[in-house]
C-alpha cells in the first residue's frame, strides 16, 4: 500500500478499513504503554529532583561512585564504572536495532545473531548493576532505609560529600544531621530508581529470550513478519532511554 | 517478497493484515545486502558513535568541570545533551522519525506535561529549601547557606 498522496485519499484516512497512522494495533499499544511508563519514571526522577532541591547539601556523585571492580578499597575512579555500564546499554540498543533491521528483511539468521548479542549486553548490564548494588550496600550497611540512626558517627556519611565545598563544611560544622538526612534520601532514591530500571532490564532480557526462542523456532518466519521483534525492540530502547536520564540525574548532576 | 500474513490463520485476526501497515522504511524488503539496507545500518552505527561521543563529553564535564564552573550552567548543558541523546534514540533507534507525523505528535505531545512537572516541583523544592533555611530550628545554618 502506498502512502496517501491525493487529497481524496487523505480525506478517507479516518474513514475506517485502514490504519491512519500506518502503524499496527500492537505497536500503537506498546508506544502508549511506554508513554505511561515514561510518566512513572518521570514521577520518580522529579520526586528525586524535588528532594534534592530542598536539601542544602547532597552527596557528591564523584565521591560516591568512585569504585571499580578489582581496583581495591581505595580506588578513586569517579564515574568510570557507570560509563562502562552506559556503554554496554547503548551497545545492546544498537544490536537490538540491528535485529529489528534484519527483521524488516526477514533475515532469520541475522535476527538470531543480534538478539543473542542484545541478551548478552542486557545480562552484562545487570551483572554490573548487581556489583554496584552490592558495593553500595556494603558502604551504607543495607539497601533502603540506611542512615536513620541519629547516633551514627559523622564520618560514616561525611565520606560521601565533596570535602572542598564550603556549604558542606559549614553543615558538618553546625548540623551534620542535615547531611545524614540527605544521605538517607540519596540512597533511598538511588536504590528505588535504579532498581525500577533494573527490573525493566530484567523483564527486557526475558522478553528478548522469548522472542529469540520464537525466532529460532521459525514462528515469525512462518508469520511473514518480525513485528514482535520490533515491539520488544521499542521496549528495549525505552529502557536505554530511561538509563540516559538516570545517568544524568544520579551520576552527572 | 514474502507474503505478509496468512489470512486463514488466527494471526490474521489477531494482528490484522500487516501488509496494510508497513510502508516506507518499515516495509519488508528482500535483500539485506542491498544499498538501502547498508545505508540504514551505516546510519545506526553513526548514531551509536554520536551517542558514545556525547556520553564521553558528559563524563568529562562531570569529572573535570563540575566543581569549577557554575552549577546552573552545568545543569543546563547536561539537560541539553541528555535530551539530544534521547532524541537520537527515539527518532532513529525507535524509528519514530520514520512514522507518520500524526503518530509522532500523538506520542510526543503528552510528554509536554513534563515541562510543567519540572517547573512546578522544582519551584516547590526551592520553597522548601527556603523554609528549612529560615526555620528557627535551623536558624544557625541560614548564615552558612547565605555565604
Amino acid at each position: 500500500m502506498s502512502h496517501a498522496t491525493t487529497t481524496t485519499a487523505q480525506e478517507n484516512l479516518w474513514g475506517g478499513g485502514r490504519s491512519p497512522y500506518n502503524v499496527s494495533y500492537g505497536k500503537i499499544m506498546i508506544w502508549f504503554f511506554l508513554l505511561s511508563d515514561a510518566l512513572t519514571f518521570g514521577a520518580f526522577l522529579i520526586s528525586y529532583g524535588t528532594t534534592r532541591f530542598f536539601s542544602s547539601v547532597w552527596p557528591d556523585a564523584n565521591t560516591v561512585f568512585k569504585s571499580f571492580p578489582f581496583a581495591g578499597e581505595h580506588a578513586n575512579l569517579p564515574l568510570l564504572f557507570v560509563s562502562l555500564m552506559t556503554f554496554i546499554l547503548i551497545m545492546s540498543s544498537v544490536t537490538m536495532v540491528l535485529a529489528v533491521h534484519a527483521g524488516h528483511y526477514n533475515d532469520k539468521k541475522s535476527v538470531t545473531k543480534w538478539l543473542l548479542w542484545t541478551i548478552v549486553g542486557g545480562i552484562a548490564f545487570l551483572g554490573c548493576q548487581a556489583w554496584e548494588w552490592t558495593h553500595l550496600a556494603s558502604e551504607c550497611g543495607g539497601l533502603w532505609g540506611c542512615f536513620t540512626d541519629v547516633n551514627t558517627p559523622v564520618a560514616e556519611f561525611q565520606r560521601f560529600f565533596d570535602p572542598t565545598s564550603s556549604v558542606v563544611k559549614n553543615v558538618f560544622a553546625t548540623d551534620p544531621l542535615v547531611a545524614m538526612q540527605s544521605t538517607h534520601n540519596f540512597f533511598n532514591y538511588f536504590f528505588t530508581i535504579t532498581g525500577f530500571h533494573g527490573g525493566h532490564v530484567t523483564s527486557g532480557v526475558i522478553f528478548n529470550i522469548l522472542i529469540l526462542v520464537r525466532t529460532v523456532n521459525g514462528t515469525y518466519e512462518q508469520r511473514g513478519h518480525y513485528e514482535m521483534v520490533e515491539k520488544i525492540g521499542l521496549y528495549w530502547h525505552f529502557v536505554d532511554l530511561v538509563w540516559v536520564f538516570v545517568f544524568t540525574c544520579f551520576y552527572l548532576l | 517478497m514474502s507474503s505478509h500474513s496468512n489470512q486463514d490463520s488466527n494471526q490474521f485476526y489477531y494482528e490484522g493484515d500487516q501488509s496494510k501497515l508497513y510502508s516506507g522504511i518499515l516495509a519488508h524488503h528482500s535483500d539485506i545486502n542491498s544499498d538501502e539496507s547498508k545505508a540504514q545500518v551505516k546510519k545506526i552505527w553513526k548514531i551509536f558513535w554520536i551517542l558514545l561521543a556525547i556520553t564521553i563529553v558528559e563524563v568529562f564535564i562531570g569529572m573535570k568541570l563540575s566543581h569549577s564552573v557554575s552549577k546552573a550552567l552545568i545543569a543546563f548543558v547536561f539537560l541539553g545533551l541528555t535530551i539530544l541523546k534521547a532524541g537520537y534514540i527515539v527518532a532513529v533507534f525507535m524509528h519514530l522519525g520514520d512514522e507518520f507525523k500524526g503518530f509522532m505528535i500523538t506520542v510526543l505531545v503528552p510528554l509536554v506535561l513534563f515541562v510543567w512537572f519540572i517547573i512546578a516541583f522544582l519551584a516547590d523544592g526551592g520553597f522548601w529549601l527556603h523554609m528549612n533555611d529560615h526555620s528557627p530550628a535551623r536558624s544557625h545554618t541560614t548564615q552558612q547557606v547565605a555565604n
